[in-house]
């Protein structure tokens, strides 16, 4: 487990690296995401090497943004006026997502 | 009992205590609205204003557990590893379908948000809306958005995809699974992947990866779609 934890935060440590180093506008934890992807494709990790503590993380990703979700309270009313907006934005192009997905994958899939 | 509230062990116990509570809820009565994360995020938004806590004093502790949210992102590349292989014979097909619907999901937030009019702040809040939070939360916080804004946002579009989606999909004339869970995971993240496991597993397989695909392409291409709309 703890191995497993090592390396994950390796390749987090190492996209956040990057990202300092090249100045790109993409998260750290994002191309440490990346990173162990390509390094598992090139077999130079194992899957049950990081297995462990990957398969945790994901099962408690929902109680980590918790918290951000309830600073929610501090920006309510800064957001507030504009609920409708927001509302249809979020409506409409959420359905707009759903349906140009689906119908590609429906013609084209197997 | 402010010296209480200030100390860390009182926002993480307020957070573990509120989300176990909140999945007991959603296991006893399963009603899309009992989304656990929803549930535990009100549960503890009013204790909170009950008792008279800042936000700042319960993060001393909430942000322990948000600090997560960056391995729990490279965990992901562990899961898309996994199951990649499941997706191997639709790989084209599915590649494009997933960038396809999230380039559009971002140009027509931006798009419609502009539209209205509302300030800048919101536009870079929302523009990745669809992805996962601990994805769209970077983003957010990269293009000078209101990270808060997106968690709660990114989480009421899971709960809207999870709940409608199959339904307006079917009435749009999708009868595919396979369509209908990539569709989910692109459009409405985890949330909307759960429900795609409830259509079969093959689907839900689609729509984790779907999730995880569409978060890349939302993080690489939401800084330059958001400079070219903010710049007029």
């Amino acid at each position: 487990m703890v191995k497993a934890l090592l390396y994950i935060f390796g390749f987090l440590i190492a996209g956040e690296l990057i990202r300092y180093i090249f100045n790109i506008p993409i998260a750290g934890n994002i191309i440490g995401m990346l990173l162990i992807f390509i390094a598992l494709r090139l077999k130079i990790i194992k899957l049950e090497d990081v297995k462990p503590a990957s398969d945790k993380l994901i099962k408690y990703l929902a109680l980590f943004f918790i918290p951000y979700g309830v600073g929610l309270m501090v920006y309510f009313n800064l957001i507030q006026p504009f609920w409708l907006p927001i509302t249809v934005a979020v409506i409409v192009s959420s359905v707009i997502t759903l349906y140009v997905t689906a119908i590609i994958m429906e013609k084209f899939g197997k | 009992m402010k010296e209480i509230f200030q100390l860390p062990v009182f926002g993480v116990f307020i957070t573990l205590a509120a989300f176990v509570v909140a999945t007991q809820i959603k296991k006893k009565w399963n009603y899309i609205l009992f989304n656990p994360v929803l549930l535990a995020i009100n549960f503890i938004i009013i204790f909170l204003l009950v008792f008279n806590v800042n936000f700042e004093d319960y993060n001393n502790g909430g942000k322990f557990l948000s600090f997560f949210l960056g391995p729990a992102v490279v965990a992901l590349g562990v899961f898309f590893y996994e199951k990649y292989a499941e997706v191997k014979q639709n790989l084209k097909p599915f590649l494009i379908a997933v960038t396809a619907g999230g380039v559009s999901g971002i140009l027509s937030v931006v798009f419609i948000l502009i539209l209205f009019k509302v300030p800048d702040f919101i536009v870079q809040s929302l523009a990745a809306k669809s992805v996962t939070a601990p994805i769209a939360i970077e983003i957010t916080k990269l293009v000078g958005g209101v990270p808060e804004i997106t968690a709660s946002i990114v989480i009421a579009v899971g709960i809207f995809g999870n709940a409608f989606g199959p339904l307006i999909l079917r009435v749009l004339g999708i009868k595919n699974k396979i369509a209908i869970g990539t569709s989910l995971g692109t459009a409405a993240h985890a949330i909307g992947t759960a429900r795609a496991f409830e259509e079969g597993k093959l689907p839900g397989v689609y729509s984790g990866l779907a999730m995880c695909l569409n978060g890349i392409i939302t993080a690489l291409l939401t800084p330059y779609i958001l400079d070219l709309f903010l710049l007029f």
